[in-house]
């Protein structure tokens, strides 16, 4: 009988252990990223500091609304500058800001005179549901047509999805949304105006159904504008995969058609997966004017209220705050991709 | 050896791979000397991550040394900088294994050609050395082939092409980086051929980099061994083939006689 | 399910996409033409319906609302163009910076890179307008500073692939200069994946300026279709009905200015990445109907030859000269039969053609028949492959899944005819039986070398035993040595499992050490075939003698 077994050059390069298992790889990705997220935080940081100051003239003047700004005497400037932490060197300054950082005080809003951190705490919720709904519904529903079309890529089927997706996403949100309003609370008058809450006491199950009846409409506009890139990224990443040896090897060992879709899709999902996160970020910026053109009580609504009501340690808060979410799922990101590649999980031979 | 045109002495190299705890050092030259004379043909064979192509790469300046010296002409010139690096490249030319790659898709085969003597500054796309070039290497009539573009050409034409820019500029030096690797075996003895003649008629030395053995044995007059970083072998040709004394070589010469590469096991 | 179409959709959606951004061009350019009244100024009574004089009706300043709508494109394209060309600009000086000088200069541009991408991107164009001002070069300048960075990344990575082509490679070591290598040989080739970020980044900037323009960040003394929607939303145009005028039409010229720019867009992506664009690839595989395993079709008796293959032409579609030009052969039992000729002989096809495995909608003629049954159809191929025929595909390097472990995936193909608690132990069998040792069996694909990758792609086809291996070019790529164990062990798998084999390869000399049968391809045609040593020490024709003659002479032979 012939010799058969590895020849040494053949087994060089193995490497067989089971020693990254379990919470380890998640454990070594996270020491990976942690790095990026925090000099995106120290930097998101320093930016909330330095804007209003590098911004042209008296950072007062930012604070207080055009029409006071000449009635207020110097010592009331005097004062307004100490209770906003402007006084002192740009040193001290900052060190007094970071020390009221780290204890939760992001400063009072000129606005409505509250703390910003439990305005915020109030207006995170529905800003998350809201983006949260959409980016699971936009991811879901954009892989699965992306999917779809890259398996039938170069039909008509394929071109009509692809056109009319991309028509789709090119309305600007918050025209979708005055669309979706227009017709569904207008013309049908079948949904609420505007608001998140019931203007009624409803409780339970009844008060959930309100809740969502006024998140419909949102969230949709919402899950519209992430659905393209979502899809986009489906199409193209599966359609790629199609390319590699593997597929046809799949279907020369005899699977079925959606044995080899699978085989195609396992591979697919890890762009499908970057692109949702980071639809995170761009639907937490979307929900701004779509939050608006509804009057929902969210994060995005308080952005537009601060700018037309020039308050800006509210505005400051809530970039920060978003900053936060986005490098949040950042990590998440990075985190779920050991689950995805086992190259990430356990980096062997490194080329072929 | 005095008349070498190029002396390699004592080269190494480490590449970094891998990460975390995996991370390890490579040695991909290993104390490597090796020395081809003027006009002299030596290949250079050894399997994949021998570090052969490392070699070349660093013969041309296209990679580093972490210790060691390259000679041209007597010059040493591993240390020097990219700009003082630059004169001597033009006695130097580097020919790789792909001619579908090695050719800029979007350039036509004349300036393709006349790179060479673009860089140098001494002649233009439509120079008469870039005609007598071309038919030099048995594209004839030449002016058939001057304007068009890569994807025009076959493999072998292609191949062709690319050693038409490497003697272009009359180097005195060609690596050739598996030449024949990407070509029809029936177009192999040309290629093979046409490296034979160059050096005939203009005393340009080569150094051919090659996983084939049968290639290898009849390219050059020097053949030298790679494995794993390190030199193993190295000799007249015909000697290497028929009395190996590395136990390497023995058993690549055997692999190569038994999946039909050459006539006899070692 | 309809048929591939002849053109990728690429250039009809570019076509339209450079339509509509032409129309809108051609608004910006020709407004005072069309416009008869300003777009700031009032021109007659505020909040007028659509009439003789104001075409739709006018704002609540009484300002043109038609004049708003057509000089709105200059904005909306002004900031598109401007953003994007600031933004590319910036993203490619980045990208050719770090990716062509390496080093310490690489690492602080990227690191960069990587902070300004993690950013959401509205809140800080948000804020950063905020604190900077409302004017609509601030505008351009924000966006850009906040969507270089994509640009950057995407091109900084192809730069780096681009750097390592074999003709920059050659022209670094002809010694041309850093600018000459980069504005020939890199920028040259960076034109697609560019002109597919700016795109992108105009999309955005157009969207971002409405967005900002809605929330009231925007340039109060222009017209732009953002200010419009917002006026108009403040205005409760949804309540009063005017909507129709003021609303919908700055929301339409939005959308069909971003559309242009998304069809452009995509049309620069298909021509940066010709994969998508590719229209012959629609694998018929993909699609059909699900079965039920396991089936094993009764196993026909046995006749000699195993195939048959008679008058066998391919074309890959409808309309072009076939590739595979009336081939016949025949397999014959228990023994191995080789396939050879060099590339464009079509021999590969012959194998992807009979098993139904060719992309697109490939024209497959003659007959072929495999145990005395009829092979060509796609129903067939799809009954014996994997079943009856195992295939080992060309390139096999990449031909297992990175996404799961080999023993897995062998499993997976042995559960077609049996249970899977059978199946796995099947798979450990077979990975012994083809050499590898039992700690590499729930190995993932890039933990083992080429060598071994080949033989977990080897058990993979026998893992339902099937009559007839088909191995296409089963040692290509592979080391001298681990060719050599490769080819032994199909000789030992032939003897001990009783398999006929056919190998398809270019390489005549290895495959004359095992081949029994040679059947020799030129051009889509069968040149010679018969008895492997017969045709090999007398070959009749011409081509057979120049392709089994392609051992080089060695030095001391030559005259």
């Amino acid at each position: 009988m012939a010799d058969i077994s590895l020849t040494p050059t053949e087994a060089f390069g193995h490497q067989s252990d089971s020693r990254w298992s379990g919470l380890v790889p998640i454990g070594r990705q996270f020491l990976r990223a942690l790095p990026l997220a925090a000099l995106v935080l120290g930097v998101a940081v320093i930016l909330n500091f330095a804007l209003p100051r590098l911004a042209p003239g008296d950072p007062i003047d930012f604070l207080v609304p055009a029409e006071q700004a000449n009635a207020i005497s110097a010592e009331q400037r005097e004062q307004l500058a100490g209770s906003y932490g402007l006084n002192g060197s740009e040193w001290e300054q900052f060190t007094r800001y970071l020390g009221n950082l780290v204890q939760g005080d992001l400063g009072i809003s000129t606005r409505h005179g509250r703390p910003v951190t439990s305005l915020l705490a109030e207006r995170l919720p529905w800003t998350l549901l809201l983006v949260g709904t959409s980016v699971l519904l936009s991811t879901l529903i954009g892989a699965a047509l992306g999917f779809r079309s890259a398996w039938r890529r170069g039909t008509r089927s394929d071109v009509r999805t692809l056109t009319g997706v991309m028509v789709a996403d090119s309305f600007p949100p918050f025209f979708v949304a005055l669309l979706l309003m227009l017709l569904f609370s207008v013309q049908l008058k079948l949904l609420p105006v505007f608001g998140a809450l019931p203007g009624t006491e409803a409780q339970g199950l009844a008060f959930a159904f309100e809740v969502a009846r006024r998140a419909v409409l949102p969230i949709a506009a919402l899950t519209l504008a992430g659905l393209g890139s979502a899809y986009l990224v489906a199409r193209s990443s599966a359609v790629s995969e199609l390319g590699e040896d593997y597929v046809t090897m799949a279907a020369a060992k005899g699977l079925d058609p959606s044995g080899v879709r699978r085989h195609a899709r396992r591979n697919a999902l890890v762009p499908v997966w970057t692109v949702a996160m980071l639809n995170v970020g761009a639907l937490f910026g979307g929900a701004a004017p779509v939050e608006t053109v509804f009057s929902y009580p969210g994060l995005g609504r308080l952005i537009y209220e601060s700018v037309l009501s020039r308050d800006y340690p509210v505005l400051q808060g809530c970039f920060l705050l978003i900053a936060l979410g986005v490098i949040a799922a950042n990590l998440v990101a990075e985190l779920v991709y050991p689950f995805l590649d086992p190259r990430v999980r356990r980096p062997g031979k490194v080329g072929g | 050896m005095t008349d070498a045109i190029l002396q390699i002495r004592d080269a190494s190299k480490t590449f970094r791979t891998g990460t975390g705890s995996r991370r390890r050092r490579v040695a991909a030259l290993d104390d490597v000397s090796l020395a081809v004379g003027e006009g002299e043909i030596v290949a250079l064979v050894g399997e994949s991550g021998s570090g052969k192509s490392t070699l070349g790469r660093a013969v041309v300046g296209l990679e580093r040394l972490d210790s060691g010296e390259l000679l041209f002409d007597g010059v040493e010139y591993a240390r020097l900088r990219e700009r003082q690096l630059r004169h001597l490249r033009r006695n130097m030319h580097l020919v790789l294994q792909d001619p579908y790659q090695s050719l800029h898709p979007g350039m036509r085969v004349a300036s393709a050609v006349a790179e060479p003597l673009q860089i140098a500054g001494t002649g233009r796309a439509s120079s008469p050395r870039v005609y007598e070039a071309l038919e030099e290497v048995g594209l004839t009539p030449a002016s058939d082939f001057l304007q068009r573009y890569p994807h025009q050409l076959s493999g072998g034409q292609r191949q062709r092409v690319v050693l038409a820019r490497a003697l272009v500029g009359r180097p005195r030096l060609v690596v050739a980086d598996e030449p024949t690797s990407m070509v029809d075996a029936t177009l192999r003895g040309s290629i093979v051929q046409v490296i034979r003649d160059l050096r005939d008629r203009h005393g340009i030395a080569f150094l051919v980099i090659t996983h084939d053995l049968d290639m290898a044995g009849a390219v050059g007059e020097q053949v030298a061994v790679m494995q794993q970083g390190r030199l193993v072998e190295c000799g007249r040709t015909a000697e290497v083939f028929q009395s190996p004394s590395d136990p390497y070589t023995k058993m690549l010469l055997h692999a190569a006689a038994e999946v039909g590469r050459l006539e006899t096991a070692g | 399910m309809s048929s591939t179409l002849k053109r990728s959709p690429g250039r009809t959606l570019g076509r339209l996409g450079l339509v509509l951004l032409a129309l809108s061009a051609s608004a910006a350019m020709f407004a005072p033409l069309v416009a008869r009244h300003s777009p700031t100024r009032p021109s007659g009574l505020p909040l007028r319906r659509p009439g003789l004089g104001h075409p739709l009706g006018t704002d609540d300043l009484g300002v043109d609302i038609f004049a708003q709508l057509v000089y709105g494109a200059r904005i909306s394209l002004a900031i598109g163009v401007g953003a994007a060309a600031l933004a590319l600009a910036i993203g490619l000086l980045v990208a050719v910076v770090a990716g062509w000088k390496r080093g310490w200069a690489e690492a602080v541009l990227m690191r960069l890179t990587d902070v300004t991408l993690a950013f959401p991107f509205l809140p800080l164009v948000l804020v950063l307008a905020a604190f900077l001002g409302r004017g609509l070069v601030t505008t351009a300048v924000v966006i850009a500073a906040v969507s270089w960075a994509r640009p950057a990344r995407v091109l900084w990575a192809q730069v780096l692939k681009l750097r390592e082509f074999q003709h920059v490679q050659a022209a670094r070591a002809m010694g041309g200069s850093g600018t000459r290598i980069v504005s020939r040989h890199i920028l040259t080739r960076l034109t697609p994946l560019a002109s597919a970020q700016f795109v992108r980044v105009a999309n955005a900037a157009v969207i971002s300026e409405a967005a900002l323009a809605f929330l009231g960040l925007g340039d109060p003394n222009q017209a732009s279709w953002g200010i419009m929607l917002s006026n108009a939303s403040s205005n409760n145009a949804l309540l009063t009905g005017a909507w129709k005028w003021w609303m919908l039409p700055p929301g339409f010229a939005l959308t069909v200015v971003v559309l242009g720019f998304a069809f452009t867009g995509y049309a620069c992506e298909e021509w940066a990445d010709p994969r998508l664009a590719s229209t012959s690839g629609r694998l018929r595989f993909l699609s059909g109907p699900r079965r039920r395993p396991p089936t094993v079709a009764p196993v026909a008796p046995a006749g000699d030859p195993i195939l048959e293959v008679r008058d066998l032409v391919v074309s890959y579609r409808r309309g072009t000269p076939p590739a595979v030009k009336g081939v016949s052969f025949e397999v014959p039992r228990g023994r191995i039969t080789a396939l050879v000729g060099e590339s464009g002989s079509g021999k590969s096809t012959i194998v992807m053609g009979l098993l139904g495995l060719l992309p697109g909608d490939p024209v497959v003629q003659g007959e072929a028949t495999f145990e005395g049954r009829k092979l060509l159809s796609a129903a067939a191929a799809a009954r014996v492959r994997g079943r009856r025929i195992g295939l080992v595909t060309q390139a096999a390097m990449n031909a297992l899944n990175p996404a799961y472990t080999i023993h897995a995936q062998i499993a997976e193909a042995a559960e077609l005819t049996m249970p899977p608690d059978r199946a796995r132990r099947r798979a450990t069998e077979l990975l012994g039986d083809v050499g590898l040792p039992a700690s590499a069996h729930q190995a993932y694909p890039h933990e083992l070398s080429g060598g071994m990758r080949q033989r977990v792609i080897i058990a993979m086809a026998l893992a339902n035993s099937p009559d007839l291996l088909i191995a296409d070019e089963p040692t290509t790529g592979l080391d001298l040595v681990t060719q050599a164990s490769i080819l032994r062990l199909v000789q030992d798998l032939k003897d001990r499992l009783g398999l006929t084999v056919l190998i398809i390869t270019h390489d005549v000399q290895m495959v004359l050490r095992v081949a029994d049968e040679l059947v020799i391809l030129e051009d889509g045609r069968v040149v010679e075939r018969g008895d492997a040593s017969k045709v090999a020490s007398a070959p009749t024709e011409d081509y057979s003698r120049r392709l089994l003659n392609t051992r080089l002479s060695p030095l001391g032979a030559r005259a």
